[in-house]
């Protein structure tokens, strides 16, 4: 971050024509959230043209202004917010779950050689079965409530983890684990000292694709299963047929995922995998 | 006096792709005594990795026997210090803390390691650079990482496994000399394998000649050549020159 501060502040230096330009790159740089939503201006304008012209009937086609209404009536009477948290929550829990059991069992399962050769056929085999698959038989099993969500999100978020954990520990060199142990580490040493930092490009990976699929499958659980959350307020507004507030949850849905990338993922990736030149800055 | 003994060495591998039994090093029996500096040599192939691998413990022999200081060995051990061609450097770890690995796993205080690891670290002349990480240093450089690791942990023996073959030329001519400097300050035993004829001729007081695949020994050459031992004036000196010609004649026969 402060090393793009110092860039932008370069650019801007430059004189003459170039000034607005440099303008427009510092302010870019400096505030990637910004420079983001301007990528979304022309979207939003051809949103609003079209909603203006009257193509379609505005009760099925409402434009931004309606959605931004809604958003400030549904933040007003705290609906959205305490939805918004019991989404987050729930995912949170899942995503913790799911990494917190993921990665010792990747680990388990890319160290050992029988460990892979047992266990790799039956994740492959789960991994298929989508988490939306799993919520027939969670409904009769644990019924229309948390447990079934859970279930499923970290089920979700799992896979991810533990595919690519093993994967990471996989690709780990083997000179590596051999310079340790030359250098007198004990084995469970290797696995924290090298193997663990060594697989953690692919594990960042597999947290971030279980995040997004478990993001997902979180929004399908609550349609279905859901009594709050965002999915329960798309789904609950369908039945009132609320257009205005089934648009406001998928656009609420596609920016959240930005404030997780960036202000989690993005940052953890900066202070480890990149800083080590593991993978390109 | 810790002298490293190998007796009847010899390792078989089967080949999953040609689907044969591959012997690539057939008879091996070596003696290196405490603070020699000798160097393998041989032609590509000749399995002169495969032996050093067998020393470090990194495989087991099909034959014959491994002793270091009276004691077979079984495995890796921080005994045994291993500079690898590749560096090995952990990429999430600084200079100082590549270097004072070792001495951690032994258990050895912070404060005390991180001592002794400047030393080292100073000793192959990066001093200044204990809080940057590998990706940010020249191949040069992170081969110094590399023996300073594996000195730092006090090793009885220094096994190189073609070190400075992935480092440019001009690097390299300096790699060896401070190799040579650090040698006479310290006199660590190093057993140091490459296919460079002039490299080994520099570098050891005694040059073992292996030949090609499956290895044997096929030579041992004292080195005379006095030392501190500087490129700039053996480039042209006459019995350097003989002695590598001599060598070079036994990895390639005619």
């Amino acid at each position: 971050m402060r090393r793009a501060e110092r860039r932008g502040r370069r650019d801007a230096t430059g004189p003459g024509p170039g000034r607005l330009l440099g303008f427009l790159v510092r302010w870019t740089v400096t505030h990637p959230a910004l420079g983001a939503a301007l990528a979304f201006a022309p979207v939003v304008l051809l949103w609003a043209a079209v909603a203006a012209a009257g193509v379609f009937p505005r009760v099925f086609f409402p434009g931004p202004a309606e959605v931004v209404r809604a958003f400030a009536s549904l933040t007003y009477k705290g609906i959205l917010p305490a939805y918004l948290e019991d989404s987050l929550i729930r995912l949170a829990a899942g995503a913790a779950a799911g990494t917190a059991l993921g990665i010792p069992l990747g680990l388990a399962v890319g160290l050992s050689r029988r460990a892979h050769a047992l266990g790799w056929p039956i994740l492959l085999f789960f991994q298929a079965i989508g988490d939306i698959a799993w919520l027939p038989i969670l409904l009769l099993w644990f019924g229309f409530g948390l447990t079934t969500m859970t279930v499923v999100i970290v089920y979700t978020v799992l896979f991810p983890v533990v595919l690519n954990t093993v994967l990471g520990v996989r690709s780990v060199p083997v000179e590596l684990t051999r310079a340790a142990a030359s250098l007198g580490a004990p084995r469970w040493r290797i696995v924290g000292e090298v193997v663990l930092p060594g697989a953690l490009p692919n594990i960042l990976t597999g947290l971030r694709n279980g995040l997004g699929y478990g993001w997902r499958a979180l929004i399908a659980a609550e349609m279905i299963v859901g009594t709050s959350g965002i999915g329960f307020l798309m789904f609950d507004a369908r039945r009132a047929g609320q257009v205005t507030e089934i648009l406001l949850g998928m656009i609420v849905l596609g920016l959240l995922w930005s404030v997780v990338d960036g202000w989690l993922l993005v940052p953890l990736e900066r202070a480890t995998v990149q800083r080590w030149g593991l993978v390109a800055g | 006096m810790k002298t490293l003994v190998l007796r009847g060495l010899g390792k078989t591998y089967f080949d999953v792709y040609a689907g044969a039994h591959v012997t690539a090093v057939e008879d091996v029996s070596l003696e290196v005594k405490d603070g020699e500096f000798v160097a393998l040599v041989g032609p590509s192939g000749c399995g002169k990795t495969t032996l050093l691998n067998m020393i470090a413990g990194f495989i087991l022999p099909s034959r014959g026997e491994i002793l270091l200081d009276g004691r077979r060995v079984q495995g890796p051990g921080p005994d045994r210090g291993v500079v690898f061609q590749s560096f090995a450097l952990f990429p999430w770890k600084t200079v100082l803390d590549n270097v004072t690995f070792g001495l951690k796993m032994r258990g050895l205080p912070r404060g005390e390691r991180d001592r002794i690891g400047r030393e080292y670290v100073a000793l192959v002349g990066l001093a200044g650079a204990e809080g940057r990480y590998p990706a940010d240093l020249s191949g040069g450089m992170q081969q110094r990482v590399g023996v300073a690791r594996a000195l730092a942990n006090r090793p009885d023996v220094l096994l190189m496994d073609e070190p400075f073959a992935s480092v440019d030329a001009q690097t390299r001519m300096t790699l060896q000399e401070e190799l040579t400097r650090i040698w006479q300050d310290r006199r660590p035993t190093i057993v140091f394998v490459t296919h460079d004829v002039e490299e080994a001729v520099f570098l050891a007081n005694r040059v073992v000649v292996l030949s090609r695949a499956p290895g044997r020994v096929v030579a041992e050459l004292t080195v005379p050549v006095p030392r501190p031992r500087i490129w700039a004036r053996l480039v042209e000196d006459g019995p350097f020159k003989a002695l590598v010609a001599e060598v070079l004649h036994l990895v390639r026969p005619v």
